[in-house]
Formats: C-alpha cells, structure tokens, sequence
C-alpha cells in the first residue's frame, strides 16, 4: 500500500529531512512514526500525499510511483487518501457541514450522495448536531473531529495524520485517537505522526522512529521510545 | 461557483472597480476610433459620389463678376460641362439634403451663408489638375475643392486617427490586463488557505481555477459596458454638436448595423481582456 525505497530528501540543497528511508506499510495497518521534532516525520507524511516528492529513491502509493505521476493525475489520486493536520484547517466561513461537504462537492458527487455521507461521516465522529456550527465556535477537539469527519467522507484507503493531537489536552486527544483507530478497524490505513507519548504506549500499535531523517526502529506493537 | 465569483469581486470592491475602469478606458478608446473611422468611411463614400470639381466663389462678387467667370471656365480646354450654383441655389440644395432637420435650416433663410460655387466636370480625369490649376487663377474663386484631395486628405485623417488609437488602445488594453491580473492576484492571495484546503481534498486545478477566470471574465464584461457606455455617450453629445453647427456633415446613426457589430467586438474584446489577465495571474500564482 505504501511503501519507501531508500527515499531522501532534501530542502534547499543542504537541509537533509529523510535520508535513506525504506519502509513497507500493508493495506489495514496502523502505524505512528514517532521521533523529535525536525526528525522527518512530517516530511513522511507529506511523501504520502505527494506533498513532497523525493529527492532520492522510490515512494509507491496505491501502486502508484510518485516521483512519476503527473500534475493532473494529483487530484484523482489525493480523493483516496484524507489528510489530518495540527492545525485542522478548516475553512472559517464554512460551517462543519459544509467543510465536510466541501471535500465531496470538489469531486463532483451529487448532493443526494453528499446530503448522505456527510450525515454519516458527522455522525462517526459525534458532531451530527453541531453541523451548523462554524469553526470559532467549536472547541480545538470538536474543529478535529469535523476535519477527521472531511478526512473520512470519501471513504479513503489511507488516512494520514500529522500531530493530529498537537493542540489539544490529553482526554480530548484520547477520543480524536480512538476515532483514527475506528477508521482503522473499517480497513483504512492509517499513519499518524505524533509526540503523543502516552497514548501510543497505550495503544501498543506499530512504531517506527526516525532520527535526523534516518529510520532507526521498527516494531510491532512498539512503545513511544525504547 | 457563480456566487463564490461574486463574493470574492466584492471583497476586492476597490480593485474590481478599477479593473473594469481601466478596461472599460481601453474599449472607449477602441469605441472611438471605431466610430470615428466608420464616419470616415461614410465621409469618403460620400466624397467619392461627386466626380466633380468644385469651385468656391467669393460671397461678395457680384452676379456680372460670376457670369464673367462661368464664361471663362466654359471656354477652358478639357472642361466638359459647367454648373453654376448660387447661394441661394446652395441653401435650396442643402435643405433638400436634410429634410428632417429643416427647423435648423430655417435661422438662414434670410442671409445664404453659402458661398456662390461652379461645378465642374473634366473630359477625363488626367485634366483635373490642369483645370484646378486654371480655375485657382481666376479672381472670383476663393477655393477649389476636388474629389481626390478630398478623399486623399479623408484617407489620411482616418490613417492618423487609426494608428493613435491603436497605439492608445495597445498601451491601455495591456495596462487594463495588468490591472485585471493584479485584480485576480488579489482574490487569489485573499484565498490562499481555501485553495490549499481544495487541493489537498483533490480539486482539480480545473476546479480551483474556475471561479478566478470567471470573475476576470466579469471583469472584462462590466468594463466593456463602462467602455460602451462612455463611447455611445461621448458620440450622441459630439454628434449633436456637430449638427448643430455643421449641419451638413454627414453622421453615422447608432442604430447602423456596422455600429451594432461594433458593440459586439467591444463585448468580445473585454471578454478576451479580462481572460487574459486572470489567466495570466493564475498561471503565476495558482501553481501547485
């Protein structure tokens, strides 16, 4: 599903953020990359979602090689995958519904089909009855949910989050990670980079650690640190 | 989509007026020169139906003095036929030609501010110039007029008026795209954050794009409306003056099919306009 072939990456020509990166994540799986800041996590994440492309290496994504897709096909391949930041990003003149219904109708699909998903993908995520409400009047774990919920709409193969928790209290960051791990169990792979500390020992999911852009471990059912 | 358009021209409210002031300058200049050479172009039609020489007379000489000159004129080599026509012979003729606007006619009825004149026709063109020669040597005549200096000098104004306005329309219609494009950079700065959000979600480019072509689009329309607007205002008033005081000028009418052609090229050149910037402002600005 995703996998990394000695991938490196560099900014400006000196800054190294990856280097000689190899990983494999399966269909279903559920990974955190964990490590300090600066270490390469976003960069991974941003690959995925050929934010980025490398500098060195191979990425492959749904079977596709990333460094050769074109400009046109971006788009396409983006409505499989449904991207969580730190900062939500939401848009403030929209309201949650609309927000989530927003990354439907960029697609084309009819309102009856929008109207329906993006009830049930509200409903997931608990905020079916603050539909109308705009961004500023949610809190920071509701403006999550809402941006998980857009995440979730189209019903990606791989949901990707960066510090999705970054902002918020230790409760509140509990229950947005309970929902990454209720995608999960519907089939969605999910990659989550975070600092999270106690929630990843919690979970005991698969961890790998990247330190100064270089992977130095891999586990399964893995602690934050070893 | 449409409404997005709309809401976003009128967050920019300042730089949209601007925008389509600037283009709709630009089409006022294209009106013009537009207007001023289609009346050129009726002017030398009309100019070219005379196959005649005129000659002016002096208003003052008296009727021996002009019976003296029109013998003289006959008895020139390569003179075919001659007619006199005086003053009042002249007012008569004119009021005929505007019937409709006899009322302005009527104030001279008294006094023919007309000058008596000859006409003259040549047995063939290549005797115009000696007989224009020989008739400018007779006292009488004030001023010899002929078709081919006149349709020369006609030519010659409408060349003048066409390549000024041309060159005023190029610098203004890339000024009004410049401006158009800077007007687009604005919304498009204004929603950065909303078209990386699109991006992200997998919008296309054609997607994301859409709504900023259109309001230049917009843009380009409303200024070619100003432009109209301003043209047709502009050539009722000068129009009027120019019936007022020189009556027997012919003008084009606005309901003239050439001028209803007109509209539509300016319509479609402030379309071309506006698209023109915005695309070159999203192709700067709108890259992944």
């Amino acid at each position: 599903m995703i996998s990394f072939r000695n991938v490196s990456k560099v900014y400006n020509g000196s800054v190294k953020a990856l280097n000689g990166v190899s990983l494999h994540i399966d269909k279903g799986e559920f990974v955190f990359a964990v490590g300090a800041s600066g270490a390469g996590k976003s960069t991974l994440i941003k690959m995925i979602y050929r934010e980025e492309t490398p500098s060195g290496g191979q990425v492959f994504v749904l079977g596709k090689d990333l460094a050769k897709m074109r400009r046109r096909e971006v788009p396409y391949f983006r409505r499989r995958i449904g991207v969580v930041f730190q900062d939500f990003k939401l848009l403030e003149h929209k309201n949650a519904w609309e927000n989530v219904s927003f990354a439907l109708e960029v697609t084309g699909t009819s309102r009856r089909e929008i109207n329906r998903r993006v009830s049930q993908a509200l409903n997931l995520v608990g905020l079916l009855d603050r539909r109308e409400a705009f961004p500023n009047e949610l809190s920071g774990g509701e403006q999550q949910r809402i941006a998980i919920a857009r995440a979730l709409v189209r019903n990606p193969d791989i949901l990707l989050a960066d510090e999705p928790t970054g902002n918020l209290d230790p409760k509140t960051s509990m229950e947005i990670f309970s929902l990454l791990e209720r995608a999960n169990l519907y089939g969605t792979t999910v990659v989550v980079a975070t600092h999270a500390q106690d929630i990843v020992n919690n979970l005991r999911k698969r961890v790998v650690e990247l330190r100064d852009g270089t992977l130095v471990r891999d586990e399964r059912r893995g602690a934050y640190s070893c | 989509m449409f409404s997005q358009t709309f809401r976003s021209l009128w967050r920019n409210k300042l730089s949209s007026f601007l925008s389509s002031l600037t283009t709709g300058f630009a089409l006022f200049l294209l009106g013009t020169s537009f207007l001023v050479s289609i009346n050129l172009g009726y002017m030398y039609q009309m100019a070219e139906s005379q196959m005649e020489i005129q000659a002016y007379m002096n208003k003052e000489a008296s009727d021996a003095e002009l019976a003296a000159a029109v013998t003289q004129i006959r008895d020139m080599p390569g003179v075919s036929e001659v007619k006199f026509v005086s003053k009042e012979a002249a007012l008569e003729e004119l009021k005929d030609m505007f019937k409709d606007k006899a009322s302005v006619l009527d104030s001279l009825e008294e006094d023919s501010p007309l000058p008596p004149s000859v006409r003259v026709n040549t047995t063939g063109a290549e005797q115009i110039p000696v007989v224009v020669e020989a008739l400018k040597s007779i006292d009488v005549i004030n001023d010899v007029i002929y078709q081919e200096e006149v349709s020369e000098r006609l030519a010659q104004i409408g060349k003048a008026v066409q390549y000024l306005s041309l060159g005023g329309m190029l610098i203004v219609g890339i000024v009004a795209v410049m401006v158009i494009a800077n007007s687009i950079r604005l919304a498009i700065d204004a929603r950065r954050q909303e078209i990386g959000i699109m991006k992200l979600v997998g919008a296309t480019d054609g997607f994301v794009l859409m709504p900023f072509l259109l309001e230049g689009v917009f843009l380009g329309l409303l200024g070619s409306a100003l432009g109209t607007g301003f043209a047709v205002g502009v050539y009722n008033w000068v129009a009027g003056k120019i019936a007022e005081f020189i009556p027997f000028m012919p003008i084009v009418g606005l309901e003239t099919q050439s001028i209803q052609e007109m509209f539509g090229i300016m319509a479609l050149t402030g379309v071309i306009v506006g698209l023109t910037g915005s695309a070159f402002s999203v192709r700067r600005h709108l890259r992944v």
